[in-house]
C-alpha cells in the first residue's frame, strides 16, 4: 500500500534514532532461526506497522533502548532496534550526516 | 457444603495486578512486585463464595496468546485447553491498548471473561479516565473498574463471574472484525477446520493459522493436513495483497481494533509537569547518573542491613545467653543437660540471634526495591553487560533476587525466553549470595573483620559471578536473544504489601530453619559426645586444615551447611562454644571461610530446584563445579592472604 510511495532514503533502522526522535513503524524484519518468536513478540507487544514510536533514550555501551509506544515504557535491545525499520516523522533540517 | 464449584483464572499482561487480586481472594501469598515476569508457574486457591467452592487460579502474564517462553505456555494452555469455568481478566488501565489487544483474543477464543479494569487510580493519576460503561458496551463483556491494592471492585468481579456461569448475565463477546480480504480468507479456513475435532473455535484456529502460530499448527496438522496448507496459500495471497506478512496484517489489525476501542472510552489529560516518578525515571536510567545511583542504592542496602543486623544482632545475644544461668539453675550440670543446652537451646540462640538480625531488614529492602520498580531500571542499565555471558538484561531480575533466596530466583529465570539462557542465568544465579549467605558475609566478616571486607567479598563475588557466566556463555554458545521488556512506572512501594510478604517470608524461614537448627546442632553435639565426630573431622583435615586454613570443626558445619548455608556459622557458633567468634577464628579463617561458604555447592532446596528446572545431569554439574571452585577459591585466598601480610 504505502510502501510504493516511500523514497527509502527516510527509512532507517530504529537503532540509528536519536534521544527524542519520532518514527512510524515501516516493518520488522526477522532474521534466521528462532526469529518468528521475536518479530511476532515485538509485534504483540505493540510494535506493528503504522505505529508511532519515541526514541526516549539509549543505554551506553551498545546497551538498550527505551522507546513509547502505544502509552507505554518498554525497553528494547539495540539487535532488535537494528531490525525494526521506521519512517522519520519530521524530517529536520540538514540532517545530511550519517 | 454442596459440592457446586467453580474454577476461575486471573488472567492478562504481565504486572497488571493479578496476584494481588489472587491473594486477596484467597488469603495466600503470592509474589508481588513492581516488574513483569513474576509469577512463572500457575498457583491455586480456593474461597467459597454465594455457595460456591471457587477454584482461582493465578497464572503468569502474557502479552500474546501466541507464546513462545516457558511461562507464557502455561497461561495459554491453562485458558485454552484446561478450560476455566471463567476467566477474569485482569487489565491495566493505565495501557488500556495494549491490554485490550490481549483481550480481544480472549474473545476470539469464546472464553467466558469478565474484564478486571484494574489500577485505575493509577491511570486516574496519569490523567486517563475510562468510561467502563461503554467500554462494556463496545466489547460485550461484563467491566468492573478495580483498585486491587485496595480490595476496590474484587467481590464484584467474582459476583460478575459467577452470573455469568449461572447465565443470568449474558456476556455476548463481539468479534473483532479484521479487513475484507482477510476476513473473508478467516471464513475460508474456518469452514476448512470446522471438523478438526480439536478444542477451539473454527475461527480461532483459522485466525491462530494464519497468524503462523507452531502449535496449533502442528495441532492441526495430525488430523486436517490440508488445512495447513491452504492457510499458507491463502496467508501468501494475503501477503501479496498487502505487501505484509499475514502474521504482520492479522496483529496490526487486532491493534488497530484495540487502538479503536481505546479511543472510544478513554479522556486523556495528561498531567502538564513531568511528575516525580518521570523525574526519578529520567536519572535513574541516565547513563552516568543512573550507574552511580545503582551502585550508591545497592551499597546503601547492604550498609542499612549490617547496621540495623548488627545493633540487633548485640541485643539479642547479650539478651538469650543472659538465660543461660537461670537454665543451669533449673535443668542442673551434667551430661544431659548440656546435651540440652548445647545441643538445643545454643542453636535456637544462634540461630535467633545470627540470622535473624540480617534477615529481616534484608528482605523489608529487598521487596521496597521490588515494589517501587526499580528493578527493571537495573535490567535496562545492565542489559549491555549481561550480553556478555551470553544473557540479557532481564537475567539481572533473577540475580538480584538470588540475594534473597536462590530457589525463587531460579525458578525466576524462566522469565528468559531460552533454554540455554535459563540454564546460564539459573547458574549464574545460584552463586549470588542468598540471604542466608549474607547472614555469613555480615554476621562473621562484616561483624568481626570489618565492613569493608564485607563490600569487598560482594565485590568479588560479582566478579565471579560475571567471569564464571562468560565461561558458561564459551560452554553453552549461542546469540543472546534480545531485551524485550516493559518498564512500569515508579510507584510508592505498598507498605503492606512489603511488611506482609517480609513478614511470610519470615515465617516460612523460621518453619524450616528452625527445625533444622534444633535438629543439626543437636546431632552434632551428640557425635561430638561419642567422639564421632573427632574421627570424623580429622578425615576432612586435609581439605580444612591444610588446604584451607580453618579449624577442623568448620568441616562439619559446612557439611551441614549444604542443608541451609547459615547453619554453616549457627553450628560454627555452637561448635566453638563462643558467642564471640572472633576469640575462635582469625580474620584471614573467617574470610576463607565465607568465600568457602558462598560458593561451595547450592543449598539442598536450590538443588532440588535444578534438578526440576533442568534435569539432574545439569544439576550435577552445576553442583560439583561449584565445590571444585569453592575449594580453588578458599585455598587460594587464604594463601594470597597470608602472604600479603594478614593473620
Ligand atoms: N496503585 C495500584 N497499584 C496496583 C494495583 N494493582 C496492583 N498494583 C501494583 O502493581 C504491581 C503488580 O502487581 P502484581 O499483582 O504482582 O501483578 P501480576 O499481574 O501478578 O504480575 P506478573 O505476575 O508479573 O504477571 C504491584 O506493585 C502492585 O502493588 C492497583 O489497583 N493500584
Ligand atoms: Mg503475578
Amino acid at each position: 500500500m504505502s510502501s510504493t510511495a516511500d523514497t527509502g532514503v527516510s527509512e532507517v533502522p530504529l537503532a540509528m534514532l536519536r534521544d527524542g526522535e519520532t518514527g512510524i513503524v515501516v516493518s520488522v524484519k526477522s532474521g534466521y532461526g528462532k526469529a518468528w518468536g521475536l518479530k511476532k513478540r515485538l509485534m504483540d507487544m505493540g510494535i506493528t506497522p503504522g505505529t508511532r514510536i519515541t526514541v526516549v533514550k539509549s543505554a551506553p555501551f551498545h546497551g538498550p533502548m527505551e522507546i513509547l509506544v502505544r502509552g507505554y515504557r518498554l525497553a528494547i535491545g539495540r539487535g532488535m532496534a537494528e531490525r525494526i525499520f521506521v519512517r522519520m516523522e519530521e524530517t529536520r533540517a540538514g540532517c545530511a550526516e550519517k | 457444603m454442596n459440592g457446586k464449584k467453580l474454577v476461575i483464572a486471573l488472567a492478562g499482561n504481565a504486572n497488571v495486578g493479578k496476584s494481588v487480586i489472587f491473594n486477596y481472594l484467597t488469603k495466600l501469598h503470592q509474589h508481588i512486585g513492581n516488574w513483569p515476569g513474576k509469577t512463572v508457574e500457575k498457583a491455586e486457591g480456593t474461597l467459597h463464595f454465594k455457595g460456591y467452592t471457587v477454584d482461582v487460579v493465578d497464572l503468569p502474564g502474557i502479552y500474546s496468546l501466541s507464546t513462545y517462553s516457558t511461562e507464557e505456555s502455561i497461561s495459554r494452555r491453562f485458558i485454552a485447553v484446561e478450560k476455566p469455568d471463567v476467566v477474569i481478566n485482569v487489565i491495566d488501565a493505565s495501557v488500556l491498548e495494549r491490554n485490550l489487544f490481549f483481550t480481544l483474543q480472549l474473545m476470539e477464543l469464546e472464553t467466558p471473561i469478565v474484564i478486571a479494569l484494574n489500577q485505575v487510580d493509577v491511570a486516574s493519576k496519569k490523567g486517563i479516565q475510562i468510561d467502563f460503561e461503554k467500554l462494556e458496551k463496545i466489547l460485550g463483556v461484563p467491566v468492573v473498574p478495580t483498585i486491587a491494592v485496595k480490595g476496590v471492585g474484587i467481590f464484584k468481579l467474582l459476583e460478575k463471574a459467577v452470573e455469568i456461569f449461572e447465565g443470568k448475565l449474558e456476556a455476548k463477546p463481539r468479534q473483532v472484525k479484521y479487513g475484507e480480504e482477510v476476513e473473508e480468507r478467516i471464513e475460508k479456513l474456518a469452514e476448512a477446520v470446522r471438523d478438526s475435532g480439536l478444542p477451539y473455535p473454527a475461527r480461532y484456529v483459522a485466525i491462530k493459522l494464519l497468524e503462523g502460530d507452531r502449535e496449533i499448527q502442528e495441532e492441526v496438522e495430525k488430523s486436517k493436513p490440508q488445512a495447513v496448507a491452504l492457510a499458507r496459500s491463502l496467508g501468501e495471497e494475503l501477503e501479496r495483497l498487502h505487501g505484509h506478512s499475514c502474521p504482520t496484517l492479522i496483529t496490526s489489525e487486532r491493534y488497530q481494533a484495540a487502538n479503536y476501542i481505546a479511543r472510544e472510552v478513554q479522556k486523556l489529560v495528561p498531567p502538564v509537569k513531568p511528575t516525580l516518578g518521570e523525574k526519578l525515571h529520567n536519572v535513574t536510567t541516565h547513563r552516568v547518573a543512573g550507574y552511580l545511583i545503582m551502585a550508591a542504592s545497592l551499597l546503601s542496602l547492604f550498609f542499612f542491613v549490617f547496621a540495623v543486623g548488627n545493633v540487633f544482632s548485640d541485643i539479642l545475644t547479650s539478651l538469650l545467653y543472659g538465660f543461660k544461668p537461670f537454665f543451669e539453675r533449673v535443668l542442673g550440670a551434667g551430661f544431659f543437660e548440656e546435651l540440652v543446652w548445647e545441643g538445643v537451646v545454643e542453636g535456637l540462640i544462634a540461630g535467633a540471634s545470627v540470622a535473624l538480625p540480617y534477615i529481616i531488614p534484608f528482605y523489608l529492602a529487598l521487596y521496597f526495591l521490588e515494589d517501587s520498580g526499580y528493578l527493571s531500571r537495573i535490567a535496562f542499565l545492565m542489559d549491555s553487560i549481561m550480553h556478555k555471558m551470553g544473557l540479557h538484561g532481564k537475567a539481572f531480575i533473577p540475580l538480584i533476587l538470588g540475594y534473597g533466596c536462590n530457589v525463587p530466583a531460579c525458578l525466576g529465570c524462566r522469565i528468559m525466553e531460552t533454554q540455554r539462557e535459563r540454564l546460564i542465568a539459573a547458574f549464574v544465579t545460584t552463586l549470588v549470595p542468598c540471604a542466608a549467605r549474607t547472614v555469613i558475609i555480615l554476621g562473621l566478616v562484616g561483624r568481626f573483620v570489618g565492613i569493608q571486607w564485607a563490600l569487598m567479598l560482594y565485590a568479588f563475588d560479582l566478579l565471579v559471578v560475571f567471569l564464571l557466566g562468560r565461561i558458561a556463555f564459551r560452554i553453552l554458545p549461542g546469540e543472546p536473544t534480545g531485551l524485550i521488556m516493559e518498564m512500569p512506572d515508579y510507584r510508592l512501594p505498598h507498605l503492606k504489601t512489603v511488611l506482609s510478604q517480609t513478614w511470610f517470608r519470615l515465617l516460612e524461614f523460621m518453619k524450616i530453619a528452625f527445625p533444622l537448627i534444633i535438629v543439626s546442632t543437636f546431632t552434632v553435639k551428640l557425635l561430638e559426645a561419642t567422639g564421632i565426630l573427632r574421627v570424623f573431622t580429622s578425615l576432612l583435615t586435609p581439605v580444612t586444615v591444610a588446604w584451607l586454613g580453618l579449624p577442623a570443626e568448620t568441616g562439619i558445619t559446612l557439611l551441614f551447611g549444604v542443608l541451609r548455608k547459615e547453619l554453616a556459622l549457627i553450628m560454627l557458633a555452637t561448635l566453638l562454644g563462643a558467642a564471640d567468634l572472633s576469640k575462635a577464628l582469625t580474620p584471614v579463617q573467617m574470610t576463607v571461610f565465607t568465600i568457602v561458604s558462598m560458593f561451595y555447592i547450592p543449598c539442598v532446596a536450590t538443588i532440588a530446584t535444578l534438578v526440576m528446572e533442568f534435569g539432574w545431569r545439569k544439576a550435577l554439574v552445576i553442583t560439583l563445579s561449584e565445590i571444585v571452585l569453592a575449594l580453588i577459591l578458599g585455598g587460594l585466598s587464604f594463601r594470597i592472604l597470608i602472604l600479603a601480610g594478614l593473620t
